[in-house]
Protein backbone atom coordinates (compact mmCIF):
# COMPACT_ATOMS: atom_id res chain seq x y z
CA UNK A 1 0.00 0.00 0.00
CA UNK A 2 1.35 3.40 -1.14
CA UNK A 3 2.22 5.20 2.18
CA UNK A 4 0.61 8.64 1.70
CA UNK A 5 -2.88 6.16 1.65
CA UNK A 6 -1.92 4.79 5.32
CA UNK A 7 -2.97 7.50 7.03
CA UNK A 8 -6.25 8.28 6.00
CA UNK A 9 -6.80 4.77 5.61
CA UNK A 10 -6.38 4.12 9.34
CA UNK A 11 -8.41 6.86 10.08
CA UNK A 12 -11.23 5.51 8.15
CA UNK A 13 -10.97 2.32 9.51
CA UNK A 14 -10.48 3.82 13.21
CA UNK A 15 -13.83 5.62 12.47
CA UNK A 16 -15.44 2.24 11.01
CA UNK A 17 -14.39 0.69 14.34
CA UNK A 18 -15.48 3.36 16.71
CA UNK A 19 -18.89 4.00 14.85
CA UNK A 20 -19.28 -0.16 15.24
CA UNK A 21 -18.52 0.25 19.21
CA UNK A 22 -20.94 3.50 19.68
CA UNK A 23 -23.83 0.64 18.01
CA UNK A 24 -23.00 -0.81 22.06
CA UNK A 25 -23.29 2.81 23.36
CA UNK A 26 -26.96 3.65 21.51
CA UNK A 27 -28.75 0.44 22.22
CA UNK A 28 -27.20 -0.76 25.61
CA UNK A 29 -26.02 1.87 27.56
CA UNK A 30 -27.75 5.13 26.47
CA UNK A 31 -31.64 5.03 27.86
CA UNK A 32 -34.54 4.71 25.89
CA UNK A 33 -36.08 7.96 25.53
CA UNK A 34 -39.91 8.00 27.01
CA UNK A 35 -42.40 9.44 24.84
CA UNK A 36 -40.32 8.49 21.43
CA UNK A 37 -38.71 5.15 22.58
CA UNK A 38 -36.67 2.95 20.11
CA UNK A 39 -36.78 5.86 17.10
CA UNK A 40 -34.96 7.98 19.26
CA UNK A 41 -31.87 6.16 18.55
CA UNK A 42 -31.95 7.68 15.18
CA UNK A 43 -30.75 10.87 16.55
CA UNK A 44 -27.46 9.49 17.48
CA UNK A 45 -26.63 9.07 13.56
CA UNK A 46 -28.85 12.06 12.28
CA UNK A 47 -26.78 14.69 14.68
CA UNK A 48 -23.03 13.95 13.94
CA UNK A 49 -24.33 13.44 9.49
CA UNK A 50 -25.34 16.65 10.02
CA UNK A 51 -22.73 18.44 12.36
CA UNK A 52 -19.79 17.05 9.90
CA UNK A 53 -21.79 17.88 6.39
CA UNK A 54 -21.96 21.29 8.20
CA UNK A 55 -18.10 21.14 8.64
CA UNK A 56 -17.55 19.79 5.03
CA UNK A 57 -19.13 22.79 3.75
CA UNK A 58 -17.00 24.73 6.05
CA UNK A 59 -13.81 23.06 4.99
CA UNK A 60 -15.29 23.75 1.56
CA UNK A 61 -15.38 27.51 2.14
CA UNK A 62 -11.75 27.67 3.69
CA UNK A 63 -10.64 25.43 0.21
CA UNK A 64 -11.61 28.23 -1.56
CA UNK A 65 -10.68 31.16 -0.13
CA UNK A 66 -7.36 29.50 -0.40
CA UNK A 67 -7.65 28.39 -3.54
CA UNK A 68 -8.62 32.32 -4.88
CA UNK A 69 -5.59 33.78 -2.48
CA UNK A 70 -3.07 31.24 -3.75
CA UNK A 71 -4.06 29.27 -6.53
CA UNK A 72 -3.40 25.89 -5.45
CA UNK A 73 -4.67 23.30 -7.38
CA UNK A 74 -4.62 21.19 -4.39
CA UNK A 75 -6.76 23.49 -2.82
CA UNK A 76 -9.29 23.03 -5.50
CA UNK A 77 -8.99 19.23 -4.92
CA UNK A 78 -10.04 19.24 -1.44
CA UNK A 79 -12.90 21.76 -1.84
CA UNK A 80 -13.86 18.30 -4.41
CA UNK A 81 -13.63 16.00 -1.51
CA UNK A 82 -15.21 18.12 1.45
CA UNK A 83 -17.85 18.97 -0.87
CA UNK A 84 -18.71 15.56 -1.61
CA UNK A 85 -18.58 13.82 1.44
CA UNK A 86 -20.78 17.14 2.56
CA UNK A 87 -23.55 16.39 0.18
CA UNK A 88 -23.65 12.47 1.19
CA UNK A 89 -23.97 13.31 4.37
CA UNK A 90 -26.14 15.96 4.70
CA UNK A 91 -28.30 13.55 2.19
CA UNK A 92 -27.87 11.28 4.99
CA UNK A 93 -29.22 13.85 7.45
CA UNK A 94 -32.05 14.34 5.69
CA UNK A 95 -32.94 10.65 5.43
CA UNK A 96 -32.27 10.02 9.01
CA UNK A 97 -34.46 13.01 9.50
CA UNK A 98 -37.22 12.31 7.79
CA UNK A 99 -37.57 9.06 9.21
CA UNK A 100 -37.10 10.42 12.88
CA UNK A 101 -40.09 13.45 11.76
CA UNK A 102 -42.44 10.47 10.74
CA UNK A 103 -42.54 9.32 13.74
CA UNK A 104 -42.49 11.75 16.31
CA UNK A 105 -44.23 14.45 14.32
CA UNK A 106 -46.43 12.27 11.84
CA UNK A 107 -44.95 13.94 9.18
CA UNK A 108 -42.23 13.01 6.60
CA UNK A 109 -41.11 17.00 6.42
CA UNK A 110 -41.94 20.65 8.01
CA UNK A 111 -40.09 23.78 7.25
CA UNK A 112 -38.21 24.12 10.35
CA UNK A 113 -35.33 26.35 10.20
CA UNK A 114 -32.52 23.39 10.89
CA UNK A 115 -33.92 20.85 8.35
CA UNK A 116 -34.71 23.78 5.75
CA UNK A 117 -31.13 24.81 5.89
CA UNK A 118 -29.84 21.27 5.56
CA UNK A 119 -32.03 20.52 2.53
CA UNK A 120 -31.36 24.51 0.92
CA UNK A 121 -27.25 23.37 1.77
CA UNK A 122 -28.13 20.12 0.19
CA UNK A 123 -29.39 22.16 -3.10
CA UNK A 124 -26.43 24.43 -3.07
CA UNK A 125 -23.51 22.15 -2.71
CA UNK A 126 -25.62 19.50 -5.44
CA UNK A 127 -25.53 22.67 -7.86
CA UNK A 128 -21.65 23.41 -6.93
CA UNK A 129 -20.99 19.70 -7.91
CA UNK A 130 -22.89 20.12 -11.14
CA UNK A 131 -20.23 22.99 -11.53
CA UNK A 132 -17.31 20.90 -10.71
CA UNK A 133 -18.66 18.05 -13.65
CA UNK A 134 -18.75 20.96 -16.47
CA UNK A 135 -16.51 20.73 -19.06
CA UNK A 136 -14.22 24.07 -18.51
CA UNK A 137 -10.35 24.40 -18.16
CA UNK A 138 -8.71 23.50 -15.23
CA UNK A 139 -7.88 26.86 -13.98
CA UNK A 140 -11.20 28.69 -15.06
CA UNK A 141 -13.05 25.91 -12.78
CA UNK A 142 -10.88 25.99 -9.99
CA UNK A 143 -11.95 29.50 -9.99
CA UNK A 144 -15.50 29.22 -10.77
CA UNK A 145 -15.88 26.85 -8.44
CA UNK A 146 -14.14 28.76 -5.58
CA UNK A 147 -16.09 31.63 -5.38
CA UNK A 148 -19.25 29.59 -5.61
CA UNK A 149 -17.58 27.81 -2.23
CA UNK A 150 -17.46 30.88 -0.41
CA UNK A 151 -20.80 32.63 -1.71
CA UNK A 152 -22.63 29.27 -1.12
CA UNK A 153 -21.26 29.15 2.86
CA UNK A 154 -22.24 33.11 3.32
CA UNK A 155 -25.50 32.63 2.64
CA UNK A 156 -25.87 29.71 5.26
CA UNK A 157 -26.57 31.66 8.16
CA UNK A 158 -29.18 33.64 6.00
CA UNK A 159 -30.98 30.75 5.33
CA UNK A 160 -31.04 29.32 9.22
CA UNK A 161 -32.54 32.78 9.79
CA UNK A 162 -35.28 32.90 7.55
CA UNK A 163 -36.33 29.47 8.05
CA UNK A 164 -36.18 30.39 12.13
CA UNK A 165 -38.72 33.51 10.67
CA UNK A 166 -40.88 31.33 8.84
CA UNK A 167 -41.41 28.88 11.94
CA UNK A 168 -39.82 26.35 13.89
CA UNK A 169 -40.53 23.02 15.96
CA UNK A 170 -37.50 21.21 15.77
CA UNK A 171 -36.81 20.25 19.28
CA UNK A 172 -33.68 22.12 21.32
CA UNK A 173 -31.53 19.34 22.79
CA UNK A 174 -28.65 20.37 23.58
CA UNK A 175 -28.98 23.88 24.10
CA UNK A 176 -31.88 23.37 26.67
CA UNK A 177 -31.50 24.05 30.25
CA UNK A 178 -34.31 22.08 31.17
CA UNK A 179 -35.58 18.79 30.40
CA UNK A 180 -32.23 18.31 27.69
CA UNK A 181 -30.54 14.86 27.50
CA UNK A 182 -29.67 12.61 29.83
CA UNK A 183 -25.75 12.36 30.56
CA UNK A 184 -25.73 9.24 29.31
CA UNK A 185 -27.41 10.32 26.31
CA UNK A 186 -25.12 13.25 25.98
CA UNK A 187 -22.31 10.75 26.43
CA UNK A 188 -23.45 8.51 23.77
CA UNK A 189 -24.14 11.24 21.00
CA UNK A 190 -20.73 13.06 21.95
CA UNK A 191 -18.93 9.09 21.06
CA UNK A 192 -20.71 9.26 17.64
CA UNK A 193 -20.10 13.00 17.06
CA UNK A 194 -16.38 12.18 17.61
CA UNK A 195 -16.36 8.08 15.68
CA UNK A 196 -18.03 9.99 12.56
CA UNK A 197 -15.15 12.69 12.67
CA UNK A 198 -12.79 10.04 12.63
CA UNK A 199 -15.12 8.51 9.72
CA UNK A 200 -15.24 11.94 8.36
CA UNK A 201 -11.42 13.04 8.29
CA UNK A 202 -10.49 9.87 6.26
CA UNK A 203 -13.01 9.82 3.58
CA UNK A 204 -12.15 13.19 2.90
CA UNK A 205 -8.38 12.82 2.72
CA UNK A 206 -8.86 9.64 1.09
CA UNK A 207 -10.81 11.12 -1.41
CA UNK A 208 -8.50 14.34 -2.05
CA UNK A 209 -5.63 11.49 -1.87
CA UNK A 210 -7.20 9.74 -4.80
CA UNK A 211 -8.35 13.49 -6.50
CA UNK A 212 -4.69 14.21 -6.05
CA UNK A 213 -3.31 10.78 -7.93
CA UNK A 214 -5.36 11.39 -10.93
CA UNK A 215 -3.82 14.67 -10.96
CA UNK A 216 -0.75 13.36 -10.74
CA UNK A 217 -1.41 10.98 -13.69
CA UNK A 218 -2.64 13.26 -15.63
CA UNK A 219 0.05 15.68 -15.86
CA UNK A 220 2.71 12.44 -16.33
CA UNK A 221 0.39 11.78 -19.21
CA UNK A 222 0.59 15.49 -20.30
CA UNK A 223 -3.54 15.86 -20.28
CA UNK A 224 -5.72 17.89 -18.14
CA UNK A 225 -8.04 15.53 -15.53
CA UNK A 226 -11.51 16.60 -16.49
CA UNK A 227 -14.85 14.67 -15.04
CA UNK A 228 -13.01 11.41 -14.09
CA UNK A 229 -10.67 10.73 -17.37
CA UNK A 230 -7.73 12.94 -18.51
CA UNK A 231 -8.00 14.76 -21.60
CA UNK A 232 -4.89 15.82 -24.19
CA UNK A 233 -4.19 19.58 -23.97
CA UNK A 234 -3.25 20.76 -27.15
CA UNK A 235 -0.74 23.33 -27.63
CA UNK A 236 -2.26 26.77 -28.59
CA UNK A 237 -1.61 27.73 -32.47
CA UNK A 238 0.77 30.77 -32.76
CA UNK B 1 -15.46 53.65 -11.36
CA UNK B 2 -19.14 55.40 -10.98
CA UNK B 3 -18.21 56.89 -14.50
CA UNK B 4 -17.63 53.03 -16.10
CA UNK B 5 -20.69 52.01 -14.19
CA UNK B 6 -22.93 54.33 -15.63
CA UNK B 7 -21.59 53.92 -19.30
CA UNK B 8 -21.81 50.11 -18.80
CA UNK B 9 -25.53 50.45 -17.55
CA UNK B 10 -26.36 52.89 -20.70
CA UNK B 11 -24.94 50.66 -23.04
CA UNK B 12 -27.08 47.24 -21.31
CA UNK B 13 -30.25 49.24 -21.13
CA UNK B 14 -29.39 50.37 -24.95
CA UNK B 15 -29.11 47.07 -26.43
CA UNK B 16 -31.61 45.66 -24.43
CA UNK B 17 -34.39 48.06 -24.84
CA UNK B 18 -33.98 48.74 -28.68
CA UNK B 19 -33.12 45.35 -30.06
CA UNK B 20 -35.78 43.29 -31.58
CA UNK B 21 -36.78 41.17 -28.75
CA UNK B 22 -35.58 43.17 -25.73
CA UNK B 23 -38.09 42.62 -22.44
CA UNK B 24 -40.56 40.76 -24.92
CA UNK B 25 -38.85 36.78 -23.51
CA UNK B 26 -39.21 37.93 -20.11
CA UNK B 27 -42.25 39.37 -19.41
CA UNK B 28 -43.91 36.33 -21.73
CA UNK B 29 -42.22 34.48 -19.32
CA UNK B 30 -43.33 35.27 -16.12
CA UNK B 31 -46.80 36.05 -17.40
CA UNK B 32 -47.02 32.37 -18.49
CA UNK B 33 -45.99 31.46 -14.60
CA UNK B 34 -48.85 33.18 -13.21
CA UNK B 35 -51.31 32.13 -15.88
CA UNK B 36 -50.44 28.31 -15.20
CA UNK B 37 -50.59 28.66 -11.61
CA UNK B 38 -53.72 30.55 -11.94
CA UNK B 39 -55.37 26.94 -13.35
CA UNK B 40 -54.42 25.52 -9.86
CA UNK B 41 -57.72 27.58 -8.53
CA UNK B 42 -61.09 26.38 -8.79
CA UNK B 43 -64.30 28.43 -10.16
CA UNK B 44 -65.03 30.81 -7.96
CA UNK B 45 -61.57 30.63 -5.91
CA UNK B 46 -58.70 32.65 -5.35
CA UNK B 47 -55.35 31.57 -4.39
CA UNK B 48 -54.27 32.82 -0.24
CA UNK B 49 -52.43 35.64 -0.44
CA UNK B 50 -49.01 34.07 0.44
CA UNK B 51 -49.33 31.84 -2.42
CA UNK B 52 -50.31 34.31 -4.55
CA UNK B 53 -46.90 36.35 -3.09
CA UNK B 54 -44.58 33.52 -3.69
CA UNK B 55 -45.61 32.85 -7.43
CA UNK B 56 -44.94 36.47 -8.09
CA UNK B 57 -41.54 36.30 -6.55
CA UNK B 58 -40.94 33.00 -8.49
CA UNK B 59 -42.01 34.73 -11.40
CA UNK B 60 -39.02 37.68 -10.61
CA UNK B 61 -37.17 35.15 -9.63
CA UNK B 62 -37.40 33.24 -13.27
CA UNK B 63 -37.03 36.56 -15.11
CA UNK B 64 -34.01 37.81 -13.40
CA UNK B 65 -31.92 34.30 -15.15
CA UNK B 66 -33.03 35.28 -18.34
CA UNK B 67 -32.31 39.04 -17.48
CA UNK B 68 -28.63 38.38 -16.77
CA UNK B 69 -28.37 35.64 -19.32
CA UNK B 70 -29.44 38.18 -21.78
CA UNK B 71 -27.31 40.86 -20.23
CA UNK B 72 -23.56 38.85 -20.44
CA UNK B 73 -24.74 37.75 -23.45
CA UNK B 74 -24.50 41.14 -24.56
CA UNK B 75 -20.71 40.94 -25.03
CA UNK B 76 -20.34 36.80 -25.57
CA UNK B 77 -22.52 38.16 -29.18
CA UNK B 78 -20.25 40.75 -29.81
CA UNK B 79 -17.06 39.72 -29.11
CA UNK B 80 -16.62 42.35 -26.67
CA UNK B 81 -16.01 40.78 -23.12
CA UNK B 82 -11.90 41.47 -23.61
CA UNK B 83 -12.72 45.71 -24.54
CA UNK B 84 -14.63 45.98 -21.42
CA UNK B 85 -11.61 44.24 -19.42
CA UNK B 86 -9.31 46.84 -21.04
CA UNK B 87 -11.42 49.62 -19.82
CA UNK B 88 -8.90 51.75 -17.44
CA UNK B 89 -11.43 51.07 -14.63
CA UNK B 90 -11.68 48.97 -12.10
CA UNK B 91 -14.13 45.79 -13.29
CA UNK B 92 -16.38 46.13 -10.32
CA UNK B 93 -18.17 48.61 -12.60
CA UNK B 94 -19.18 46.22 -15.11
CA UNK B 95 -20.73 44.08 -11.78
CA UNK B 96 -22.19 47.33 -10.77
CA UNK B 97 -23.41 48.67 -13.91
CA UNK B 98 -25.20 45.40 -14.95
CA UNK B 99 -26.64 44.77 -11.40
CA UNK B 100 -28.45 48.41 -11.91
CA UNK B 101 -29.38 47.35 -15.23
CA UNK B 102 -30.42 44.00 -14.00
CA UNK B 103 -32.78 46.38 -11.07
CA UNK B 104 -34.02 48.55 -13.60
CA UNK B 105 -34.82 45.73 -16.30
CA UNK B 106 -37.04 43.87 -13.36
CA UNK B 107 -38.80 46.51 -11.80
CA UNK B 108 -39.91 47.35 -15.71
CA UNK B 109 -40.91 43.47 -15.54
CA UNK B 110 -42.79 43.77 -12.21
CA UNK B 111 -44.66 46.41 -13.25
CA UNK B 112 -46.40 43.92 -15.64
CA UNK B 113 -46.45 40.99 -12.76
CA UNK B 114 -47.62 42.90 -9.74
CA UNK B 115 -51.22 43.66 -11.99
CA UNK B 116 -51.13 40.28 -13.79
CA UNK B 117 -50.99 38.64 -9.93
CA UNK B 118 -53.92 40.74 -8.92
CA UNK B 119 -56.02 39.68 -11.73
CA UNK B 120 -55.18 35.95 -12.56
CA UNK B 121 -55.07 35.24 -8.56
CA UNK B 122 -57.79 37.11 -7.37
CA UNK B 123 -55.88 39.35 -4.77
CA UNK B 124 -56.04 42.54 -3.28
CA UNK B 125 -53.16 45.19 -2.13
CA UNK B 126 -54.85 45.90 1.42
CA UNK B 127 -51.16 45.88 3.17
CA UNK B 128 -49.09 48.50 4.37
CA UNK B 129 -47.13 50.06 0.97
CA UNK B 130 -44.25 51.81 2.74
CA UNK B 131 -42.65 47.80 3.67
CA UNK B 132 -43.88 46.74 0.69
CA UNK B 133 -41.88 48.98 -1.50
CA UNK B 134 -39.19 48.32 0.66
CA UNK B 135 -39.16 44.84 0.17
CA UNK B 136 -39.25 45.33 -3.11
CA UNK B 137 -36.09 47.01 -3.19
CA UNK B 138 -34.37 45.55 -1.32
CA UNK B 139 -35.16 41.89 -2.53
CA UNK B 140 -34.58 43.30 -6.28
CA UNK B 141 -31.23 44.55 -5.40
CA UNK B 142 -30.37 41.20 -3.44
CA UNK B 143 -31.26 39.36 -5.94
CA UNK B 144 -29.26 41.99 -9.19
CA UNK B 145 -26.35 41.76 -6.80
CA UNK B 146 -26.08 37.86 -6.84
CA UNK B 147 -27.38 37.48 -10.24
CA UNK B 148 -24.84 40.07 -11.27
CA UNK B 149 -21.76 38.04 -9.99
CA UNK B 150 -23.08 34.84 -10.68
CA UNK B 151 -24.22 35.74 -14.48
CA UNK B 152 -20.40 35.82 -15.24
CA UNK B 153 -20.31 32.53 -13.64
CA UNK B 154 -22.11 30.74 -17.00
CA UNK B 155 -20.16 33.32 -19.40
CA UNK B 156 -19.63 30.68 -22.55
CA UNK B 157 -21.56 27.87 -21.37
CA UNK B 158 -24.16 26.26 -23.92
CA UNK B 159 -26.24 25.14 -21.05
CA UNK B 160 -26.14 28.80 -18.91
CA UNK B 161 -30.00 29.15 -18.36
CA UNK B 162 -30.16 25.93 -16.54
CA UNK B 163 -26.82 26.09 -14.92
CA UNK B 164 -27.44 29.30 -13.52
CA UNK B 165 -30.90 28.67 -12.18
CA UNK B 166 -29.65 25.81 -10.64
CA UNK B 167 -26.94 27.52 -8.92
CA UNK B 168 -28.79 30.77 -7.89
CA UNK B 169 -32.24 29.38 -7.15
CA UNK B 170 -31.04 28.12 -3.55
CA UNK B 171 -28.85 30.98 -2.73
CA UNK B 172 -32.02 33.12 -3.23
CA UNK B 173 -33.99 30.94 -0.66
CA UNK B 174 -33.87 33.36 2.57
CA UNK B 175 -34.61 36.24 -0.04
CA UNK B 176 -37.45 34.61 -1.56
CA UNK B 177 -38.79 33.95 1.55
CA UNK B 178 -38.62 37.60 3.13
CA UNK B 179 -40.57 38.64 -0.30
CA UNK B 180 -42.89 36.30 0.10
CA UNK B 181 -43.20 37.21 3.53
CA UNK B 182 -44.16 40.53 3.17
CA UNK B 183 -45.64 40.08 -0.09
CA UNK B 184 -48.34 38.44 1.52
CA UNK B 185 -48.80 41.01 4.57
CA UNK B 186 -49.49 43.26 1.55
CA UNK B 187 -52.22 40.62 -0.24
CA UNK B 188 -54.06 40.67 2.85
CA UNK B 189 -52.37 38.23 5.18
CA UNK B 190 -52.26 38.75 8.72
CA UNK B 191 -48.74 38.33 10.64
CA UNK B 192 -48.14 39.59 14.35
CA UNK B 193 -44.71 39.81 13.93
CA UNK B 194 -45.24 42.59 10.95
CA UNK B 195 -42.85 43.23 8.29
CA UNK B 196 -39.24 44.48 10.38
CA UNK B 197 -37.81 41.06 10.59
CA UNK B 198 -38.03 40.15 7.11
CA UNK B 199 -37.08 43.72 6.67
CA UNK B 200 -33.59 43.39 8.86
CA UNK B 201 -33.26 39.61 6.98
CA UNK B 202 -33.29 41.32 3.12
CA UNK B 203 -31.25 44.11 4.08
CA UNK B 204 -28.04 41.39 5.84
CA UNK B 205 -28.60 39.63 2.51
CA UNK B 206 -28.18 43.02 0.96
CA UNK B 207 -25.18 43.21 2.46
CA UNK B 208 -23.25 40.60 2.13
CA UNK B 209 -23.97 40.11 -1.64
CA UNK B 210 -23.16 43.55 -2.09
CA UNK B 211 -19.43 43.26 -0.65
CA UNK B 212 -19.15 39.46 -1.60
CA UNK B 213 -19.71 41.01 -5.41
CA UNK B 214 -17.73 43.88 -5.15
CA UNK B 215 -14.48 41.03 -3.65
CA UNK B 216 -15.55 38.25 -6.06
CA UNK B 217 -16.36 39.54 -9.71
CA UNK B 218 -12.63 40.28 -10.70
CA UNK B 219 -12.34 36.49 -9.97
CA UNK B 220 -15.44 35.33 -12.18
CA UNK B 221 -14.78 38.07 -15.35
CA UNK B 222 -11.73 37.30 -16.81
CA UNK B 223 -10.42 37.01 -20.37
CA UNK B 224 -10.48 32.86 -20.03
CA UNK B 225 -13.58 31.22 -22.44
Amino acid sequence: MPKYLSLPLILLLSGCLSLACCQYLIYFYAPAEATMGLIQKIFYIHLPLAWWSLFSFFLVFLGSVLYLLKRAPAADRLCAAAAETGVLLSGLALLTGMLWARKSWGVWWTWDPRLTTTLIMWFIYAGYLVLRGLNLPRQRKGLVCAVVGVVAFLDVPLVFVSARIWRSIHPAVLGAQDGGLEPEMKFTVTACAVAFGLFWAGLVWLRKCQLDLRARMCASAGAAPQNGHCRKTTPHPR
Amino acid sequence: MLRMTLAVLRKDMTLTLLRGSGLAQVLLLGLLLVFVFSLSQGVGESLSARNAAAVFWLSSAFCQVLIFNQLYALEEINNSRLGLLLCPAPIQAVWLGKAVAGIVLLLLAQCIFLPATIVFLGQNLVGPLKPALAILFLTDTGMCALGSLLGALAQGQTTRESLLSIVLFPLLAPLLLAGTGIGAQVFGSVDPDGPGAWLGLAAAFDAIFLGAGLLLFAFLYTGDE
